[in-house]
């Protein structure tokens, strides 16, 4: 099987690779010469770092991390940067919003070392397929007031990426490669470079005048950043490459030129395919700063100009700008940015573009009789099956929440009280959908436990708060300290998987270093011990110690117990659940499936209905179980109450 | 240049390997010289939540994501998942639906009628194909797990690859066991009628 190094790594220039966009990111990494790379794992941006972490080591870059956050990746990254390292952090669109202290002193400060330079990849993730939030990070980009790119395939990922490089370590500027899921998570054709070697030096500059933000220096850095950095990016955006005109010298009866910036491009070629229309198109590579004049002679050949683009009216009111800045004038179509108005909006401000919303657009704009009637396709509605994101078979989470379940409505029938429950950032998200529905507040990585206080300390309820143990590492730590020191009677419940597991089983500072590659070089921390030094109430429950079969029935309890106690005593409980991310678990186990004792099983859809297990179903009236889904954690064999579930012998 | 594409859209459920078929079929589609995009559409579920794919390749680079009304090709690899890309299928009824007789129910709703299923199917195409993959794969492969393979081998016969292109793209995917497996899927579905 090829591997990773053998995918990435090897070739000749001019190979051509299926490379999905991020893959073509690490490639454009490892032809700048990339020295470090820092990251925090988040869809759509973490193969990044998962093939950086892979390969790093057989490559020759000096250091790759998975950080414990996107604020402490950006720390680590903007250090290296500094003493003159050609470095890279990646994150996915919400942890900018977590670097983003950080990032905006970074941003001003400006390295003496010749090799420096910084690219900071964040991949949004518009229609949220796997995000708590839809957020367009282009916003950041005025307040850093830093160069970006954005690029809408993965040949383009690739020598964006360089391109990012190049620009970083003239302007001594950080640069964003700005990715969205349909760019990071498609795969197409890329024809590769040739690996650079690192140049970076054992001999450096680490003068304060430049790298330390304070008010001695910080207001001569940022006056520098703005009018000769950001200035001299303005000039490379104006003659870049990356901006260009397609269907340059084409003319059509609505006077009408196209203004739009990564994957909306590709998606604005099918959509005039399809209408059979030609149009001029500005696409926009360097997205920041926009090249002003080049925006400006392209907008002088038309009388009407549409803005292409996914979420916030970015580009929009920047062409808006630019029209009225040069006495330009011309009708401006997009999202009619200052409306508010979904009447009055051609595209939306929510959600992901396809070609067919931009061909709708575009015939409200050109009264084009198009081939096919898409709204009558569009209006064509089929009995569909509900199927909801669900838990994978044998996932821990599903028996903690079996448990839960059983343990509150004892804790409630016991005194009466209001039970709530606050929800953090990891798989465990899908027990707050019915019918389990366990959450009441939810907003972002780590906020659980804090927002459990925000009701604790103002109302007698029992308030839980659920968290996983990745995401109590990348910032629940502040929160529990902060409930402990202020007394507040929550219980928080750390569902203990091991890994980062949503994102594809990452490693963080608890797992355990015996079973991941780059363990060898980590200290693991012991989440007992520093539970323990907090001062808290602890318990600890694993799945792996004592009667399996009294599992569920023995942390049911715990649940009931301390549940009780914060109610009575005003008590901080946390109960750390132990009890590992399946996918991990059946690499070094062997999966012993389960199977229906046909006689036995008298169907009554406990296993199915109840535990909801996805690889359990109902199959001529008893309960059927599909030996390719199930992965043999065994729960259903402890709850059936007809000892109907057997084990395939080993 | 005029984009002469092909286009499919693939549909299934999270886990049964959609996102391996893509790389598949791809890389065999690259090797003989087409551009190729793939793209998936999937939440945060690795298993049982429904996830559609694209598949395009041509003379140029295809958007990943193409025009409602427009593909040539629609592959369900459980056969109710049909019912929620049809948007795709063109309106002159040549969309060729290749699809999996697999069923996956869910507890506590429904599951549409053959009656209502095919009725539909009807009003959206002319080239309906019914693939049994699962019972091959269980039964003659006897490994579940190989039923898209079995779905692969079966549209060959509507694609411009040999069957040696896609055992080349196997044998990059796939070693020792898994790979024997998924060949002799490969070869089920080829000479299925």
């Amino acid at each position: 099987m090829a591997t990773i190094y053998n995918k990435i790594v090897k070739g000749n220039p001019g190979v051509e690779r299926f490379f999905l966009g991020n893959e073509a990111i690490v490639r454009g990494g490892l032809e700048s010469g990339l020295d470090v790379y820092t990251f925090y794992p988040g869809t759509p941006s973490s193969e990044v770092g998962e093939i950086f972490l892979e390969i790093f080591r057989d490559v020759g870059m000096k250091w790759v991390e998975s950080s414990i956050n996107e604020k402490v990746a950006i720390e680590v990254a903007g250090a290296a940067y500094a003493r003159g390292a050609t470095v890279m952090v990646g994150m996915k669109n919400v942890g900018l919003n977590v670097a983003s202290d950080p990032l905006l002193a970074l941003a001003t400060t400006r390295p003496k070392n010749s090799n420096s330079a910084l690219v900071i990849f964040v991949a949004d993730d518009p229609q949220q397929h796997s995000s708590a939030v839809e957020m367009d990070s282009r916003n950041y980009l005025k307040l850093f007031k830093i160069p970006a790119l954005e690029p809408s395939n993965s040949q383009e990922c690739l020598e964006f990426t360089k391109r990012a490089f190049k620009i970083s370590r003239e302007l001594k500027l950080p640069v964003v490669l700005r990715t969205v899921t349909m760019v990071s998570h498609a795969r197409s054709n890329v024809v590769i470079g040739e690996i650079k070697r690192s140049e970076i030096a054992d001999d450096f500059d680490l003068s304060r005048e430049v790298n330390v933000a304070s008010r001695l220096y910080f207001l001569e850095l940022k006056e520098d950043q703005i009018y000769n950095r950001m200035n001299q990016a303005l000039k490379m955006s104006e003659s870049s490459s990356l901006n260009r005109i397609e269907n340059e010298d084409v003319k059509n009866e609505y006077e009408l030129g196209i203004i739009t910036s990564g994957v909306s491009y590709s998606y604005v070629r099918e959509a005039l395919d399809f209408l059979e229309l030609s149009a001029p198109i500005l696409k926009i590579g360097f997205i920041n700063p926009l090249p002003e004049k080049l925006i400006a002679s392209f907008l002088k050949r038309f009388k009407q100009i549409f803005v292409v683009e996914e979420n916030d009216p970015y580009l929009e009111t920047q062409v808006m700008a630019i029209a009225q800045k040069n006495g330009l004038n011309l009708k401006i179509y997009g999202k009619d940015p200052f409306s508010y108005s979904k009447e009055t909006s051609l595209l939306p401000f929510v959600g992901e573009l396809n070609p067919t919303k931009i061909s709708l657009a575009l015939i409200k704009i050109t009264h084009i009789a198009p081939k096919i009637d898409l709204n009558q396709i569009e209006g064509k509605k089929y009995k569909i099956l509900g199927r909801k994101p669900i838990l994978c078979p044998g996932c821990p989470h599903r028996t903690t929440g079996y448990a839960l379940q059983k343990a509150i409505t004892k804790i409630k029938s016991k005194t009466g009280k209001e039970i709530y429950f606050f929800q953090d950032i990891g798989c465990y998200t899908l027990l707050a959908f019915p019918p389990i529905s366990f959450a009441n507040v939810k907003y972002c990585m780590g906020s659980s436990i804090a927002l459990a206080q925000g009701v604790a300390q103002t109302n007698g309820s029992l308030n839980i708060a659920i968290i996983g143990d990745g995401t109590f590492f990348h910032s629940g730590i502040p929160a529990l300290l902060n409930g402990i020191y202020n007394k507040a009677p929550i219980l928080v419940l750390i569902l203990d998987n091991g890994w980062i597991g949503m994102t594809g089983q990452q490693p963080h500072p608890g797992s355990d270093t015996r079973y991941y590659k780059e363990g060898n070089f980590k200290k693991g921390i012991n989440l007992e011990d520093f539970l323990q030094g907090t001062g808290a109430y602890v318990s600890i429950i694993r799945h792996d110690e004592g009667n399996e079969k009294e599992y569920t029935a023995r942390l049911k309890e715990l649940i009931y117990e301390k549940g009780l106690d914060v109610l009575e005593k005003q008590n901080l409980h946390v109960i750390v659940v132990k009890d590992e991310c399946i996918q991990e678990y059946i690499k070094r186990h062997k999966v012993r499936v389960r199977h229906i004792d046909v006689e036995l099983c008298n169907n009554c859809g406990l296993c199915y209905s109840q535990f909801l297990c996805p690889a359990i179903n109902e199959k001529d009236d008893v309960a059927y179980i599909n030996s390719s889904l199930c992965l043999g954690c065994g729960i259903c064999e402890e709850i059936c109450p007809n000892n109907a579930i057997n084990r395939e012998e080993l | 240049m005029t984009f002469d594409s092909y286009t499919i859209v693939i549909t299934g459920l999270g886990g049964q390997g959609l996102i391996s078929l893509l790389q598949i079929l791809g890389n065999a589609l690259m090797t003989n010289g087409h551009k190729v995009i793939t793209a998936e559409t999937h939440g945060l579920s690795q298993r049982g939540g429904r996830v559609i794919c694209f598949l395009r390749f041509g003379n140029r680079l295809g958007a990943p994501i193409p025009m409602i009304g427009s593909t040539d090709m629609i592959i369900a690899t459980e056969k109710s998942c049909i019912l929620d890309v049809l948007k795709f299928a063109k309106p002159n009824k040549s969309t060729k639906l290749i699809i999996s007789t697999d069923e996956k129910k869910i507890i506590n709703e429904d599951y549409p009628s053959e009656k209502y299923l095919i009725s539909v199917l009807h009003e959206n195409s002319d080239n309906i194909y019914f693939v049994p993959a699962t019972e091959i794969a269980e039964n003659l492969v006897k490994n579940l797990k190989a039923a898209n393979t079995v779905i692969l081998g079966y549209i060959l016969r509507f694609l411009p690859l040999k069957k040696e292109d896609l055992e080349e793209s196997l044998k990059r995917q796939f070693s020792g066991e898994n790979l024997d497996i998924n060949l002799k899927a490969l070869k089920e579905g080829h000479k299925l009628q």
